[in-house]
């Protein structure tokens, strides 16, 4: 077997040699962006980190132990740390941040909040692996074995080769073993080298090379089907390339259109503003009301909800709470409608196996949509972590010490950078 | 030219005959269709949402009660991107760039929303408009009609019968180039009827609309000149063809996000959250408005104390607060507007290095041209954030200052523990129905022309040289 595709490399057309070594460099590039972007989001991650832990010293200097400072002052830093298989498909420079800020205030007003990114540069799409392997890898493989026959047969050879005993074993086997291994040599080493940076675990990275193998496979079976047609080389060249069109480009486009039309979503804008109108209507509604409110859901303060006509940091928090709940239903239905949104598309990847196992690869680096929506999720879980940990004080007028501020929840450990 | 013409007129003939060229002709403007339709129907509503959304905080701004105004400072007010009429073309980043601000005292709050947080993964597959179909669809449609045309005769030696018969060389590739280039335009019409549609509602966005339509036509022209090019060179229609793709598949996929990835590594944005902590931690060093010592506020007060020639802030004529809060929201405001300008440097020169990329694929001239043109740029963001930077500071240094004249400073200072004081410290609500309401009229339209002309001219010299190669080749 050595023997023969050592012949059909041999036999390999200089364009086709460039094509793959094209293809090869494309997809290292993919994985030194990816690399290099997923190092400076964690490295990103650790200096806000950092930043933040000198901010909170700072809001101990002038809070001097009261807690309701502490709820108004302080930031929690919130993160997406890239996985091991982050930079195959990195969402660095996303709308959604990768490492943001929440304090105790009302978090609707706060989860929403966009990275300061360059939306072209997010318009004019990610060059990642996911992307190399979606529409660079097939074009490549098309071109490489859609003539497989057709051109045997248009140079006048294919008569006489298909009389040679054992062709099928011989010839055609080997030539088209030859073409897909050089294609998925181009996308592997950059990749399996890019796990080793990344010290990806073993089954992970199983995992992904059997979903980039999964894809070519498609794409191989895919031309190998047309190759062995009658047509003309280049009407197969075209059938082709019109059908990686249409799976790549034209029905995921068109599929998004039907699919924002088919669930639309609670209006946004609508949620944020009637969050803020609750929140503030808080100063004006009589105090005791909001804190009969506020116990209702937290029983344990019932007996000290008591607030005098003044300020108070608990009646504060607790209203800020309250415009929270107030939009609470509509915006688990927006997540819920955006979940669905992405719910179909990943039906659609049913029909369309590229599409699917790019969404899979996505998933895998951590960066699809449903990795979004666990983010708010966790963040959500977070900001209660943090109001339920500061309530106590604020109830019991009682002030923080030096390590009750340091033992405040955290996100977690902040990745190594 | 006439013997052109009827070259154009057989090759056209053959192009009808050739079920493929038909059929992928039909499909396209039904994508055409459907693009243009959904795209007219999305960004009216989109535009309608904002223009509601907008007029329903200013009409809650107007709408409150009298009220102390640094409870104004917080309550706040909604800045929200218009969508121009020419959007409907290309809506261009719209759905990746927040779209919302909340403006309120002491913060500068991030633009929230976007469609790109609310659709599926799909969204990264590219946005089905008229502006997509002109610059992704429609060359690839020019390729698989035209790479066979000449390439095809000439395999079935009809080239050589033809010039042996007097057509003469140049004749024949402008027949062949005249026959494609009908059917780039037959394809841009749908997407041209969209833009000549948006623009019709809105007179003053003529002249951007001729540009794009003007640089449409260019881009397409680029592909005619292309594919006639390939295909008089190509030894076979196989070769023809694939190179094409790959030549499509590289100028209109390939360059534009590798431009982009390179841009992103070579000109890092600092993430929001950074941009924030640095803002406290130089604030901390200019003036530390929680810190009764802090020499900078200290200052402030000595300076008004002498200039009022008093020596307690209780016998100014004003209340300090008011002017304490102003000055506060002053440094703050110092900040934001420089660590502003940084982000919206950075983003231009990425976006200028895209655009630099363009000399090796006109396809980012196009995208950058439609984008300028509709007003849908980054340009027109960044312009929109400014704004909105703007009304912010306006509005909450004009409730500073009615903090600082119509609150007395005793009620001021008792309001916390005197209800008396407390209503005295509030403000007449008509003061709310005067602040001035956010408006946001984008890039003149003779701005955004200009702004088209460096997509523009990579295109013409795009066009120029591909003319060139075409027309001094000599037959193979």
């Amino acid at each position: 077997m050595t023997r023969m595709l050592l012949r059909e490399w041999r036999l390999l057309s200089g364009a086709s040699r460039a094509a793959l070594l094209g293809l090869a460099c494309l997809a290292a590039v993919a994985v030194a962006l990816g690399l290099a972007a997923v190092s400076a989001t964690r490295a990103d991650i650790a200096r806000v980190v950092g930043l933040e832990a000198k901010e909170t010293a700072a809001v101990e200097g002038f809070a001097q132990g009261a807690a309701g400072s502490f709820g108004y002052y302080r930031h929690y830093p919130v993160w997406r740390a890239p996985g091991d298989l982050g930079f195959l498909a990195p969402s660095r420079g996303d709308a959604v941040p990768e490492v943001q800020r929440i304090r105790m205030l009302a978090l609707e007003a706060q989860i929403n909040d966009n990275e300061s990114a360059n939306p072209e540069l997010l318009l004019a799409g990610r060059f990642d692996f996911a992307f190399v392997l979606l529409y660079m890898a097939p074009l490549v493989l098309i071109a490489l074995l859609h003539d497989l026959w057709s051109a045997e047969r248009e140079a006048g050879r294919l008569g006489a080769l298909q009389s040679l005993p054992h062709a099928d074993r011989r010839l055609w086997t080997p030539r088209a073993t030859l073409r897909f291994a050089g294609v998925a040599l181009a996308l592997l080493i950059p990749l399996v080298v890019g796990a080793a940076v990344e010290g990806t675990a073993p089954g992970r990275l199983i995992g992904a090379v059997g979903l980039v193998l999964a894809s070519l496979a498609f794409w191989a079976a895919l031309s190998l089907l047309v190759a062995r047609s009658e047509a003309a080389s280049a009407t197969q060249a075209a059938i082709l390339a019109g059908l990686w069109f249409a799976i790549a480009l034209v029905i995921p486009a068109a599929a998004h259109l039907a699919i924002n039309r088919a669930v639309p979503l609670p209006d946004a804008a609508e949620l944020i503003r009637e969050n803020r109108e609750e929140v503030h209507a808080g100063w004006d509604r009589p105090k005791a009301e909001t804190m009969q409110r506020f116990v209702a859901r937290y029983p344990d303060f019932a007996d000290r909800a008591d607030v005098g006509t003044g300020f108070h940091w608990k009646w504060y928090f607790a209203f800020q709470h309250l415009g929270d709940l107030h939009v609470a239903a509509q915006s688990a239905a927006r997540d819920a409608g955006i979940a669905r949104r992405e719910g179909l598309a990943q039906a659609l990847g049913w029909a369309l196996p590229p599409l699917k196992l790019t969404q899979a690869l996505q998933g895998m680096a951590g960066s699809d949509v449903r990795a979004e929506l666990a983010f708010r999720e966790r963040v959500r879980a977070f900001h209660a972590e943090i109001r339920t940990y500061h309530y106590p004080f604020l109830f019991d007028d009682r002030p923080m010490t030096a390590a009750e501020v340091a033992a405040a929840p955290s996100f977690g450990a902040p990745p190594a950078s | 030219m006439t013997r052109a013409r009827l070259v154009a007129v057989a090759q056209l003939r053959l192009f009808l005959r050739s079920r493929l060229a038909v059929v992928a002709l039909v499909l396209l403007g039904m994508l055409s269709a459907i693009a243009a339709v959904t795209g007219a129907a999305q960004a009216d509503r989109i535009a309608g949402e904002r223009r509601t959304a907008q007029a329903a905080a200013e009409a809650a701004f107007q709408a409150q009660p009298d009220r102390h105004p640094h409870r104004m400072v917080h309550y706040g007010t909604y800045a929200l991107r218009p969508l121009g009429p020419l959007a409907a073309f290309d809506p261009g980043v719209d759905a990746f760039a927040g779209s919302l601000v909340y403006l309120e005292g002491h913060r500068q709050n991030a633009a929230t929303l976007g469609a790109a947080r609310e659709s599926s993964g799909l969204i990264r597959f590219g946005l089905l408009t008229p502006a997509f179909v002109l610059r992704v669809l429609v060359p690839l449609l020019l390729v698989f009609v035209g790479f066979a045309m000449i390439v095809g005769e000439r395999q079935a030696g009809l080239v050589t019968l033809q010039i042996s018969h007097g057509v003469g060389w140049r004749a024949y590739l402008g027949g062949k180039a005249l026959a494609l280039g009908a059917v780039a335009g037959l394809a841009a019409v749908p997407g041209l009827l969209a833009l000549g549609w948006a623009a019709a509602r809105d007179p003053a966005d003529a002249g951007p609309a001729l540009a794009i339509a003007l640089s449409s036509l260019l881009w397409l022209t680029i592909w005619v000149l292309g594919i006639t090019l390939v295909s008089a060179r190509a030894r076979t229609a196989q070769s023809a063809l694939l190179a094409l793709v790959l030549a499509w598949a590289v100028l209109v996929v390939l360059v534009p996000r590798a431009a982009a990835g390179t841009a992103a590594l070579l000109y890092p944005l600092p993430t929001k959250a950074e941009t924030d902590l640095s803002i406290h931690d130089e604030l901390r060093r200019i003036g530390d408005s929680h810190n009764p010592d802090d020499p900078h506020f200290a200052a402030f007060k000595a300076r008004l104390l002498r200039h009022y020639g008093v020596t307690r802030v209780e016998d100014l004529p004003f209340n300090y607060r008011g002017a304490l809060s102003a000055e506060g929201e002053r440094l703050t405001s110092q900040l934001f507007a420089a660590h502003a300008a940084d982000m919206a440097g950075i983003q231009l020169a990425q976006q200028r290095l895209v655009g630099f990329a363009g000399l090796a694929s006109p396809a980012i001239g196009f995208a950058q041209a439609s984008m300028a043109g509709a007003a849908t740029d980054l340009g027109s963001h960044l312009a929109f954030l400014e704004a909105a930077e703007t009304h912010r500071y306006q509005l909450i240094q004009s409730l500073n200052r009615l903090h600082t004249h119509a609150v007395r400073a005793e009620d001021d200072a008792a309001r916390s523990r005197d209800p008396l004081a407390e209503q005295r410290s509030r403000v007449a609500a008509r003061f709310w129905a005067e602040q001035k309401p956010f408006t946001f009229q984008g890039p003149t339209a003779s701005d955004r022309v200009a702004a088209m002309l460096p997509g523009l001219g990579v295109m013409l010299l795009w066009a120029a040289l591909l003319a060139v190669l075409l027309f001094r080749q000599r037959p193979l």
